[in-house]
């Protein structure tokens, strides 16, 4: 049996957006394991289904217990940042550049003052910080690099994005397990919504490096965990054992509705609610059994589910570590109270298509905006993490509501 | 996409009902506004890492008494600890219990994370080629780590971000906490910032040689760079209405907040200020004041030539010549990174409530170029009615705060 806690979390542009502005999607881009591009190509590579997951290609791992990952072909990169960008760009800066300028030329939007970024990543440049200090371990204060430690700060990404895309208004780098991308789409929502941005590109960006992959898999927060098992990404299976590393960017813009409207912009679909808060966890902690009965998040989910449209469909953050998927299930069953249809518990999880990294968040809000751009809606993107953040979003079809 | 910003519909309703921090002057808030408002510089040779063959060895680290009586367990990262402690500081000084503190917010601007410990155990791995102990330390080295620990320990349980926007996080995390109560999602934040020392962070200052060899001497015309220090300070934030309904302490009232980014270089400030300009004039917009309604400016003040001069160019754009007191807290206590924010918020809303402006330390030929009053050596009695609050960092990040007295209507 759940035990009831007093959890409890708030937050909200919702339904609660009435008293904001209206928040639209209009347009994305991403590179991932599958490809790269704009939103055909993100409906291309989410239609293909299947599995990019691959033995890893870009570093020796015979040695290692983990031998998996999702990783961006090499070409399909150095189609879109050319040789110069490339000997200036750290790699992880590279994605998120590229999938920024992909995402507003999908949208057709241009920077200026009133364009924002919102980027989540759990890693950050790490490679570059690793490379740094190595830098100073062979040669001493010589050896220390002003190129690369710039890198080494976390906004790296964003700001570099934000420059490429003319970006000047709010700038934002969330670092968060599992549900970074997610959680920044949400964030960029409440920005348009407050009136902070007119435009904000959102998403989430990691790459594999080896420093930080090989220290994973030997902390067991890679499958296969602890050793046992077959190394794989089963999330939801009871034969789960971990995640998979992927890696990539992917950038929704989400517009003000109205400003969307008046330029005449496709829009995809409308991001209606967004929550996120904390379940109680210790840090790095699961605890499956625990339920927030009280927060935002919960809130939103039991009033979409109850509501008379209902809950479509739920993408879920479940990524085949056992304590995220079986937390993720109870926290919905709890929430949905019964109120759940096929495709909502358990959660369609994307995870094992592309790996675990920031961008899959951004990827789950696109698999739900694409959802929505075909008449399917509302549809839940939910997200809980490891340590206990918890993120809901909501988007609709982009006429469910009266203009 | 237009240049055209529209205000938020809501007035602005927040006040400041609890401070906290841990900062190179000791543990503690009253430790801290001694040390300010004495203008005592904090800045000392660095014991935290090995300086040799750099462009400094200077550090404004917390003492090591401070950080030995910090009530975390020592098994904590250092920046945990102070991370800790500034936020209970501020919960307690808040009296903030019960249901506010559990849906509170709770907003983190972080950039080391654990570094230094996760520093540590590369340093010996690398160097002996053997497997080193420490490794457990590489689960907190990443910043989200501190809103985990402060979540789960402080019973914090409201939305959860960590913030990494450089040298501004800090102040990102009061701008951006105030926006969730600004829009009814919360009546409550904890929202601060946390860096310890890394060695990162100070090998990467000196290799852009942006360290100073001397205590750093922000606005003076000798002046020859910055000085890296570390800090924790939190900030409560809360609805003004159920502030007043639970008979809180109102220190100060948050008025606005620009948050704008240069697009322009990832380490060097646009050379106009423009970013700088714009924050500057959204905060002031937001707080329905104009540039003559501020008394004080507590600045960036890094101490290098570029930043002192553009900002200085900014404030000049915004206020005219010699048309605001000015002063650089990083002078006392160096440049704290994603705490500098935070810290130096605290310091303006207690200068607020003091009537004493924090001095500028070190400071004995003022720069021709900046044309304000910079408050050199000794803190300044004013009763100053509102004051802004500068923070500016790598990858063109821009935060401004305006801050009003707390026992103003």
């Amino acid at each position: 049996m759940l035990s009831e806690s007093v959890d409890v979390a708030g937050s909200v542009v919702s339904e609660s957006m009435g008293e904001g502005r209206r928040v639209a999607i209009t347009g994305m881009g991403t590179v991932n394991a599958a490809g790269a591009g704009g939103t055909a190509a993100v409906a291309q590579s989410l239609a293909a289904g299947g599995t990019t997951v691959a033995p890893v290609k870009a570093f020796a791992v015979d040695r290692s217990r983990s031998r998996l990952a999702a990783e961006v072909d090499v070409a399909v990169l150095a189609t879109l940042i050319d040789q110069d960008r490339g000997r200036r760009l750290s790699r992880v800066c590279q994605l998120a550049v590229a999938a920024c300028e992909l995402a507003v030329r999908d949208a057709d939007v241009s920077g200026g003052t009133r364009l924002g970024i919102v980027v989540g990543t759990e890693h950050g440049d790490f490679r570059s910080s690793e490379e740094f200090a190595a830098g100073f371990l062979r040669r001493g204060p010589a050896g220390l690099s002003p190129l690369i430690f710039p890198n080494t700060v976390m906004n790296a990404m964003a700001s570099l994005a934000a420059i490429a895309i003319g970006a000047k208004g709010p700038c934002v780098t969330l670092n968060q397990p599992t549900v970074a991308g997610d959680l920044a789409v949400a964030r960029a929502a409440a920005l348009v919504a407050a009136g902070r941005a007119e435009a904000v590109v959102a998403g989430g960006v990691d790459e594999i490096c080896e420093v930080v992959y090989r220290r994973l898999a030997v902390m067991g927060a890679l499958s296969p965990a602890q050793g046992q098992g077959m190394e794989s990404c089963r999330p939801h299976d009871p034969a789960h054992n971990g995640p998979v590393a992927g890696e990539g960017a992917t950038f929704l813009v989400l517009e003000d509705l109205e400003s969307a409207r008046a330029r005449g912009a496709t829009i995809l679909a409308e991001v209606v609610d967004v929550a996120w808060g904390g379940v109680r966890a210790r840090a790095h902690g699961v605890r499956s059994r625990r339920i927030d009965r009280d927060s935002a998040v919960a809130a939103l989910i039991r009033r979409h589910s109850r509501s008379r449209a209902g809950l479509a469909r739920c993408y879920g953050a479940g990524n085949g570590d056992p304590g995220v998927d079986d937390w993720e299930r109870a926290l919905l069953a709890h929430d949905l109270d019964g109120h759940a249809t096929a495709g909502v518990v358990p959660p369609i999880t994307l995870a094992a298509q592309f790996g675990q990294h920031a961008g899959l968040g951004a990827l789950r809000a696109a698999a739900a905006a694409l959802d929505a751009s075909r008449g399917i809606g509302p549809v839940l993107v939910h997200g809980i993490a490891r340590g206990g953040c918890r993120t809901a979003v909501v988007v609709r079809p982009p006429d469910a509501r009266a203009a | 996409m237009s240049d055209t910003r529209t205000s938020l519909a809501r007035p602005p309703r927040i006040v400041v009902s609890g401070l906290g921090v841990v900062s190179p002057f000791g543990a503690g808030l009253k430790t801290f506004w001694n040390g300010v408002s004495a203008g005592a510089c904090a800045i000392k040779p660095a014991t935290l890492m090995e300086t040799e063959g750099f462009r400094s060895r200077l550090a404004a680290e917390v003492p090591a008494d401070a950080m030995a009586a910090l009530p975390a367990s020592r098994r904590r990262t250092r920046a945990d600890r102070m991370a800790l402690a500034a936020a209970s500081e501020a919960l307690a000084d808040a009296e903030l219990v019960g249901a506010d503190r559990a849906r509170a917010a709770l907003l983190v601007g972080a950039v080391g994370g654990g570094m230094y410990e996760g520093e540590a155990w590369y340093w010996d791995e690398t160097r002996s080629g053997q497997r080193a102990a420490g490794e457990r330390a590489l689960r907190s080295i990443l910043p989200f780590s501190h809103a985990e620990t402060l979540a789960n320990r402080l019973g914090v349980s409201g939305p959860r971000e960590t913030l990494v926007m450089a040298c501004a996080s800090g102040a990102a995390s009061i701008a951006m906490g105030a926006d969730l109560i600004r829009a009814g999602v919360v009546t409550a934040a904890l929202v601060g910032g946390v860096d310890a020392l890394t060695r990162i962070c100070f090998m990467g200052f000196n290799a852009l040689r942006l360290l100073s060899p001397e205590p750093c001497r922000p606005f003076d015309r000798d002046r020859r760079g910055m000085s890296v220090g570390e800090a924790a300070a939190f900030l409560v934030l809360e609805d003004a209405d159920r502030c007043r309904e639970r008979g809180a302490r109102i220190y100060a009232r948050l008025l606005g907040a620009g948050t704008t980014t240069d697009a322009h270089h990832v380490t060097a400030p646009h050379p106009g200020g423009e970013g700088m300009i714009r924050a500057i004039r959204q905060a002031l917009e937001e707080a329905r004041m104009a540039p003559s309604d501020i008394g004080y400016v507590n600045a960036h003040g890094t101490g290098t030539p570029q930043n002192d001069g553009t900002e200085a160019l900014a404030l000049r754009s915004v206020f005219g010549d010699h048309g605001v007191l000015v002063s650089s807290s990083k002078s006392l206590i160096g440049h704290t990174m994603a705490a500098a924010g935070s810290v130096e918020a605290v310091a303006t809303v207690l200068a607020l409530q003091h009537g004493l402006l924090p001095p500028t330390a070190n400071l004995v030929n003022v720069d021709p170029e900046i044309p304000f009053d910079c408050i050199p050596g000794e803190a300044r009695p004013a009763a100053v009615a509102a004051a802004l609050s500068n923070s500016f960092g790598f990858g063109g990040q821009n935060v401004t705060l305006v801050f009003g007295r707390g026992d103003a209507q």
